[in-house]
């Protein structure tokens, strides 16, 4: 499997750590974190990631603001964007989907669903 | 030609709304004087702070908790690791002795007993760990509940400068929505999905939802 990078972005520590431990304990050791859009954006432009891990209710700059400024940035739009939220509304599923996110996981998630969400964008971006 | 445009209601109807809620607004005021609850709502807004506080201190508390279960979470399946690692030694070193297997069956057979059950508490710390999200879906919630308290007190202070006698409305303006509510409203964590169709109660229906629409 690729030696992936993610960028974990979260207001909220204790889901970043919770998100941070799953992929060490799924073979993913490599991954940075961000409290809000604004940092991740700051961290996506000055950094190299493969991934992002986002939620979407987030202050200063929410998650589907971000998947925004990253699907129209030429340098940034082919980095995966998995949603990690409590938001259920189908409205805002559907938002996410037409915004260009690789992936959807509503809150809470258990450990199976991250991983069969992440092989599935694994196999897309041809890193399996 | 006389301009009937500017003394008609508005087409969308919204002039009467407007009108309408300004009639309600005032009825409200005089029936709050008349009927004497004006100390009752000076007394609720000085509360609302202190309610507000204490549910920060309830979101600080439970965020604290949350991160001591996940240090000794940590810890703990950093010593299972340990455990687990070195029973799987155990079980190929007996397994490769053929005169000690047959000898003893049962220090094969322990273990093969502790390697299973540090696999299967390791997995149990695991669920430890997933279930702290806890905080963060709390948190979300009293984040809500403390901004609508924080909007509740400022109406309601708005209220009371309206209709205390001395002070005159004209002087009172609305001070400015903060930038954050005038962002898309998103709706956080659905407390009550019971006869909702508008929301999804679990990942499968995600999974549905996206599929239907070819995502």
């Amino acid at each position: 499997m690729a030696d992936v990078r993610f960028l974990i972005v979260d207001d909220f520590s204790t889901m970043r750590r919770i998100v941070r431990n799953l992929l060490k304990e799924l073979g993913h050791g490599d991954a940075d974190e961000a409290e809000d859009g604004s940092v991740a954006l700051h961290k996506l432009r000055n950094g190299k990631f493969d991934m992002v891990i986002t939620d979407i209710n987030m202050p200063n700059m929410n998650g589907f603001e971000l998947l925004t400024q990253i699907k129209s940035d030429d340098k940034l739009k082919h980095i995966p964007v998995l949603m990690v939220t409590a938001e259920a509304r189908k409205e805002d599923i559907i938002a996410a989907a037409q915004g260009g996110a690789a992936g959807y996981i509503v809150k809470p998630f258990t450990k199976a669903t991250l991983e069969e969400k992440l092989t599935n964008i694994f196999r897309k971006m041809g890193w399996a | 030609m006389t301009d009937t445009a500017s003394h008609a209601p508005k087409a969308d109807g919204k002039g009467d709304i407007y009108q309408r809620l300004g009639e309600i607004t005032r009825e409200l005021h005089e029936a709050l004087k008349a009927l004497g609850y004006m100390p009752a709502l000076k007394d609720a807004v000085g509360e609302l702070p202190d309610a507000r506080s204490r549910l920060e201190y309830i979101a600080r508390l439970t965020g604290e908790a949350a991160e001591k279960v996940l240090n000794r979470v940590d810890e703990a399946k950093a010593e299972q690791q340990k455990v687990i690692d070195s029973s799987r030694q155990l079980v190929e070193t007996i397994g490769a002795v053929p005169g000690l297997k047959w000898a003893m069956p049962e220090l094969l057979q322990w273990s093969s007993e502790i390697q299973a059950a540090a696999e299967r508490t390791d997995h149990h710390l695991t669920e430890i760990m997933m279930a702290q999200d806890f905080h963060d879906l709390t948190g979300q919630v009293i984040k809500k509940v403390v901004a609508l308290a924080g909007t509740l007190e400022q109406q309601l202070l708005q209220l009371l400068i309206e209709t205390a006698p001395s002070a005159g409305s004209e002087s009172a303006n609305t001070p400015a929505a903060p930038e954050s509510a005038r962002r898309p409203e998103l709706s956080g964590p659905v407390v009550n999905p019971e006869g909702r169709s508008d929301v999804v109660t679990s990942q499968a229906q995600v999974d549905d939802l996206l599929a239907s629409l070819g995502f």
